[in-house]
């Protein structure tokens, strides 16, 4: 039994920056996340950090947010921030009149955006469509989701938080009308460990309603699923906007050596049964190539959805409902944090813990926006090439992750998961989609007596079975001939399905 | 670029004869569109072990998917050498062009000087192996025959290359007679290095500038109805492929289509029936190695079925393996241990075959795989030249 | 304009082009082969599957769904082309064991009996059972292999590691052709003072002389020794490769590599030839007759856009098994995939159906129906209809005389 002073359940960019700030305020406090960190929209996102273009026609107060963030976070997160720039591209066709909002919008926002020309762009980003009429640079900015998380989780782990990722949250507990604790099952060893705390926040996200309901309490949402695709390299170094009335497909971010190209829009019931059909990923690729041609032929390594946690509203064009976000008090020692963005998640942290701050009745005020964050020495970071100094002892070639990093990795977590090891080095992230490194990782497991062989099988045959969900939609010309390859080699030269 | 194509299927390494000897070298997979990934033009390369790549173009012809991972690497070489400080040995073989030339002036006391132990110790100063010895100057190099005026229906351009020009004069002498006997009449137009020791020490610049001046006087000659001929297959590789391709020249897509390797022109010539030439008895033996760069022509392998009618004649193909050379590759002290590995394996294949002597199409193989083997290695066209019975005029 | 002349193109390099070419070859027929690249068959086991749903492939195969290209292929042929195979492998001095009577299992690489029918002899003395022990010896640094896995599954499976200063398989493989290496190497093995039954290494033991180096090795053992095989680079599927080349070339047949074929002549029904564009322009070769064998998807055969499937070559109609959704179950451990259905559909003759050509044959995995993960039928389908389009090749070349 552990006892602590908060609860935080949820492992996404609330939940962790609300772990970061506890710890700067010296708050004791305990996170509990069901899978890894950025399980959820967090971890399903195109990993753009706003500048708040995009918002500063429909919703200027979250465009001001957002570029008020953006500066904030460009600046605690130097390492881990790829200050990429944006675009956004008007293509023949798209509203001049909406231009003209755009502008406005953005200068009232206080949001510098610069019109540059179209031979301009073209020099800055010469994969784009070259029919191009003009575009506007705004200060956009790409970063890695999980390893946002794992920053600011780096920050509560120095000051004494305590971290619990694959446990599920199946119990709260109340006392006299009062949640006190939680009852959370280690999904790997099947143990329930009992956590007690005087406040629980529900940062769950998409999955806030039931958590909530936990509690005898409810939080109202509209779940929106949004497809995502990968591409196999670069298609640019910027973020590319479409300029127009936020709609599928209008987004390109470049992450990594890869590029993320999204979304769609479709209202869903279940978080946990999120199904991506064909027309989506054709969608995307489709608006996509407008933006960037090659899209059209490119090769896509992956195709998934998250879902968008937003707050129910009564407007029918979910792109309207609104991005801010809202703490919910429940009365009962639990408070709900819902909506928000990736973008906005320290300032959504920093007005919960207020909240809590207030409900403890201490006064220590918010530094997250003025500390760095922690760890982001160990980062390999960017530029991208600097990693091409070292190519010995590499176990994925496609994303160069070295054994050494590997090793550590399980080591420092006594993982079994080679998810974790996936999240925290971009291991299978690449074209192979961890063809190769799936092998070899497990293999290094083995050799550090990690695994049983129950496990090692298992936990391999559940890597390849996750993984083909994100690949089963994009199979077609080189990621299908590269998906045959796979096969080849799993259950032919590995003999995975052992015949009697 | 083609690196989207790479489905990771590793065949590339397989046939990396680097790859194999060297663990600096990580290989044509992930050389090429592994690393590919994380190049951008805003940042500087930082792969120094690029430069270990031997361009042997083997990884390109296993390909099953068309991603041409010698390409790719041979772009970032030269981008490495832009942006980074060139060693004396990369700077000297880019510009062998020009030192040969003096060599070639000064013939006889520069093979003396080069031979001496003053000699080695400077080149090795320079990062340059002795493992083999160096090619000697001619002063009667190429350049300074007589042109011939065309008569014959057939008539050609001949582009001999650094290696006969400098070196072996005797041979390209040969092949002109070769050419006419098969009622071929061959001129000598000006010419200047191919450009491939220059791309193949990171100097794009040099190379795009050779390459013009080539491509002015061939396609001169092209207008006129000339074909042109190579007999190295490496110029005729930088000739066909680099012209049009990295080195993207104007003329560059005219000089490829006009241009054949001379065993393909003479196979060419028999089958239309233009040439009949009466192949004599040759009682040798002989392991024909294929010349890395010749399988990268795509063309097969001519001389296979030019051979195939010399009565007497016995020999094997040996494609299996590179000869470890590559150009000045294996010239460079930090590539010579593994050139000679390379070369190593290619020689015990040769020596398997029981063939008293080599032939091949690359005066490069023929240096390595004489000098590691000791047996002879002849040109081709000393042995078609046999079989003609065709010998040099005084 | 000069034309090259054979009788018989093949398209492709792989298990089956070999084969179909070997067998034209040897009969006297001028061969060429065009291939883009190295085929799939570099990356295999070495290993011949003809079919492993069965204890028994020709039982198997009798038991195989009735479009399964197999029918098209009496059991005499199936038969006749293991046969051919195991004599020209021996030839090769690349030995292999089993007979079509009996499948037969090897050790992978996780410590799974993976199931086959003619084993390269270096696998041949894996374990039948999961009493014997084995004693593992891999390499300091050689990351495509884990005898952790292994050991992790069978009992009495004991490892060492050997320093041979090199770690990948590709330079493992050429060390052990040194006779200098394999003399420090052995007596450092002596010394281990191996108990267990059997000794096992990943698949790294030589290129040219692997079945020689595993006798070897086995006798100084005084145990027998068998290999494990890798994933990609894989050496005993170069091996077979190299194998299939040199007697295809001693047959007659000519190579022509990076030599990917961008277009085809033809005339009313008849292919003339086929061309590629090299060394800066288009080369044809013609022929009397063109064996179609570029494999599948990984072989590059087949090509899958979003909306359809191509056949690369003569674009020939090809069987697909519906719309894209329908390529691939949920379960990726499925082995009923929709995909593994796309192919070409050949008739009795080993013609393309629902195409005209009078000369083209086709076979190996780029027919429709294989299906070759759930039949375990990789390259015994291969040399069987390579046998069988040869001699359908040959009798329409000697009926055109």
């Amino acid at each position: 039994m552990i006892k602590t002073n908060v609860i935080i359940i949820g492992g996404g960019a609330t939940g962790c920056g609300i772990a970061r700030d506890l710890a700067l305020r010296g708050i004791p406090h305990c996170l509990v996340e069901k899978g890894d960190f950025a399980a959820g929209a967090t971890g399903a996102c195109h990993g753009l950090l706003h500048s708040g273009g995009r918002y500063a026609v429909t919703d200027p107060v979250a465009a001001r947010e957002c570029y008020e963030e953006n500066l904030i976070l460009r600046k605690i997160g130097e390492k881990c921030v790829e200050q990429t720039g944006g675009l956004f591209v008007r293509l023949p066709g798209d509203s001049k009149r909406f231009r003209e909002v755009f502008l406005r919008g953005c200068e009232q926002v206080g949001l510098p955006a610069e019109v540059i020309s179209a031979s301009k762009a073209l020099e800055l980003v010469p994969s784009l469509n070259p029919k191009l009429e003009e575009a506007i640079r705004v200060p956009d900015c790409s970063i890695d989701p999980f390893r946002l998380c794992m920053l600011n989780i780096r920050t509560s782990e120095l000051r004494g938080g305590i971290i619990y990722t694959r446990h599920k949250v199946t119990e709260i507990i109340q006392s006299h009308g009062r949640c006190t604790g939680i009852k959370a099952t280690d999904q790997s060893t099947g143990e329930i460990r009992e956590i007690h705390g005087s406040i629980i926040v529900n940062a769950t996200g998409a999955w806030a309603d039931m958590v909530a309901s936990l509690a005898g309490s409810e939080v109202p949402m509209t779940l929106v699923k949004g497809a995502l695709v990968i591409t196999n390299h670069r298609l640019t170094d910027m973020v590319i906007n479409r300029l127009r009335h936020p709609s599928d497909g209008d987004i390109i971010v470049p992450n990594e050596a890869v590029c993320l190209a999204g979304t769609t829009s479709l209202a869903i019931e279940d978080p946990d049964n999120l199904v991506i059909q064909s027309p989506e990923v054709d969608t995307i690729i489709g608006e996509a190539g407008r933006m960037i041609p090659h899209f059209n032929n490119t090769r896509i390594i992956r195709a998934f959805s998250g879902v968008r946690p937003l707050l129910k509203s009564k407007k029918a064009d979910s792109h309207e409902i609104s991005r801010g976000f809202q703490i919910i008090d429940h009365q009962n020692g639990m408070f709900s944090i819902v909506g928000g963005k990736l973008s906005t998640f320290r300032l959504m942290a920093e007005k919960m813990v207020d909240c809590i701050m207030h409900s403890f009745n201490l006064k220590k005020p918010c530094e997250t926006a003025d500390i760095p964050l922690d760890g982001q020495e160990e980062l390999s970071g960017y530029p991208l090439a600097k990693r091409l100094v070292d190519m010995k002892n590499v176990v994925c070639e496609c994303e160069l992750v070295h054994r050494q990093d590997v090793e550590r990795i399980i080591k420092q977590m006594a993982t079994r998961n080679v998810g974790d090891i996936q999240h925290r080095t971009r291991l299978g992230m690449g074209p192979c989609q961890g063809g190769f490194c799936t092998f070899r990782a497990l293999g290094i497991m083995n050799d550090m007596n990690v695994l049983s062989p129950e496990q090692s099988m298992d936990m391999l045959r559940g890597f390849l079975q996750r993984r083909f969900r994100g690949i089963r939609y994009a199979l077609w010309g080189d990621q299908l001939r590269e998906e045959q390859l796979v096969e080849y080699i799993y259950l032919g030269i590995l003999a995975m399905e052992e015949k009697p | 670029m083609n690196y989207e194509h790479c489905i990771r299927c590793t065949i590339c390494v397989e046939n990396c004869p680097v790859f194999r000897v060297n663990p600096d070298f990580p290989g044509p997979k992930q050389a090429g569109p592994d690393a590919q990934r994380f190049r951008s033009a805003r940042e500087k390369a930082q792969d120094e072990w690029v430069l270990l790549c031997s361009q042997c173009k083997r990884c390109e012809m296993a390909c099953p998917c068309g991603v041409e991972p010698a390409q790719i690497i041979l772009r970032e070489q030269q981008r490495y050498g832009k942006e980074h400080q060139q060693t004396p040995a990369h700077l000297l073989f880019a510009n062998n062009y020009y030192l040969s030339a003096l060599g070639s002036l000064t013939a006889p006391l520069a093979n003396f000087i080069a031979e001496t132990r003053t000699g080695k110790f400077i080149f090795r100063k320079m990062g340059i192996s002795t493992h083999l010895p160096f090619p000697e100057f001619r002063f009667r190099k190429m350049s300074r025959e007589k042109k011939r005026l065309s008569r014959n229906a057939r008539k050609a351009a001949f582009f001999y290359g650094c290696f006969i020009n400098f070196y072996r004069p005797d041979i390209g002498r040969k092949i002109i007679q070769l050419l006419s006997t098969l009622n071929v009449d061959v001129v000598l137009p000006p010419q200047w290095c191919c450009g491939l020791p220059a791309l193949g020490n990171g100097n794009l610049a040099l190379a795009k500038y050779f390459a013009q001046k080539n491509a002015s006087s061939l396609s001169d000659y092209i207008d006129a109805g000339y074909d042109i001929i190579y007999s190295c297959t490496s110029c005729g590789l930088c000739l066909t492929r680099d012209y049009p391709g990295i080195l993207d020249i104007p003329q560059g897509r005219k000089i490829a289509e006009s241009s054949y390797d001379l065993h393909e022109y003479i196979l060419k010539l028999i089958n239309e029936g233009y040439a009949k030439p009466q192949f004599g008895t040759v009682r040798r033996h002989i392991a024909y190695h294929i010349p890395c760069h010749l399988r990268a022509l795509g063309i097969g392998y001519p001389l296979e079925r030019i051979m195939a009618g010399i009565p007497g004649l016995k020999f094997e193909i040996l494609d299996d393996a590179c000869c470890g050379l590559s150009g000045s590759y294996g010239f460079k002290k930090e590539n010579a241990t593994a050139a000679i590995q390379i070369g190593s394996r290619a020689v015990s294949f040769i020596q398997k075959t029981g063939a008293e002597s080599i032939v091949a199409d690359c005066g490069s193989c023929r240096m390595q795989l004489g000098g590691l083997s000791g047996m002879p290695a002849f040109d081709p066209a000393e042995i078609l030249c046999e079989s003609l019975g065709i010998t040099l005029e005084k | 304009m000069s034309v090259t002349e054979y009788d018989v193109v093949i398209i492709g390099a792989g298990v089956a082009g070999l084969t179909a070419g070997a067998l034209l070859a040897g009969r006297g027929l001028k061969v060429a082969l065009v291939t883009k690249g190295e085929p799939t068959a570099c990356l295999s086991t070495g290993g011949i599957d003809v079919c492993s749903r069965h204890e028994n492939p020709l039982p198997g195969i009798q038991g195989l769904p009735p479009e399964h290209p197999y029918h098209l292929v009496s059991e005499e042929v199936i038969r006749q082309s293991l046969h051919d195979f195991q004599a020209a492998m021996a030839d090769a001095h690349l030995p292999y064991c089993g007979g079509v009577e009996k499948n037969r299992s090897i050790l992978s690489a996780l410590g799974t009996s993976k199931i086959s029918c003619l084993v390269p002899s270096t696998m041949a003395a894996a374990p039948r059972n999961t009493t014997e022990s084995i004693h593992i010896i891999t390499f300091k640094g050689l990351k495509d292999f884990y005898p952790g896995y292994i050991v992790s599954r069978r009992r009495n499976t004991k490892f060492s590691v050997y320093d041979a200063g090199v770690s990948t398989t590709m330079s493992l493989a050429s060390r052990f052709e040194e006779k200098e290496f394999l003399e420090t190497f052995l007596p450092w093995m002596e010394n281990l003072n191996i108990k267990e039954d059997r000794i096992a290494f990943p698949a790294v033991l030589g290129l040219e002389s692997a079945a020689e180096i595993v006798r070897t090795i086995s006798m100084r053992a005084g145990k027998p020794v068998f290999e494990i095989p890798t994933i990609p680079p894989s050496m005993p599927g170069r091996r077979l490769f190299n194998a299939l080349k040199k007697n295809f070339r001693q047959k007659g047949g000519t190579i022509y590599w990076a030599w990917p074929v961008v277009s085809t002549e033809k005339t009313g029904s008849v292919v003339e030839a086929v061309t590629t564009v090299s060394a800066g322009r288009p080369n044809s070769i013609n022929a009397r007759a063109f064996i179609l064998s570029t494999g599948s998807f990984v072989g590059g055969g087949l090509t899958a856009t979003r909306q359809t499937i191509l056949e690369n070559v003569f674009h020939l109609p090809v069987h697909i098994p519906g719309a894209r959704e329908t390529w691939f179950d949920n379960d990726y451990f499925s082995l009923n995939h929709g995909i593994g259905k796309a192919g070409i559909l050949a008739d009795q003759s080993m013609r393309p159906t629902g195409a005209d050509w009078k000369n083209v044959f086709v076979c190996g995995s780029i027919l429709a129906n294989t299906e070759i993960l759930k039949n375990g039928c990789g390259h015994g389908l291969a040399l069987a209809t390579a046998n069988a389009a040869a001699q359908s090749c040959a009798e329409y070349l000697s009926d055109e005389l």
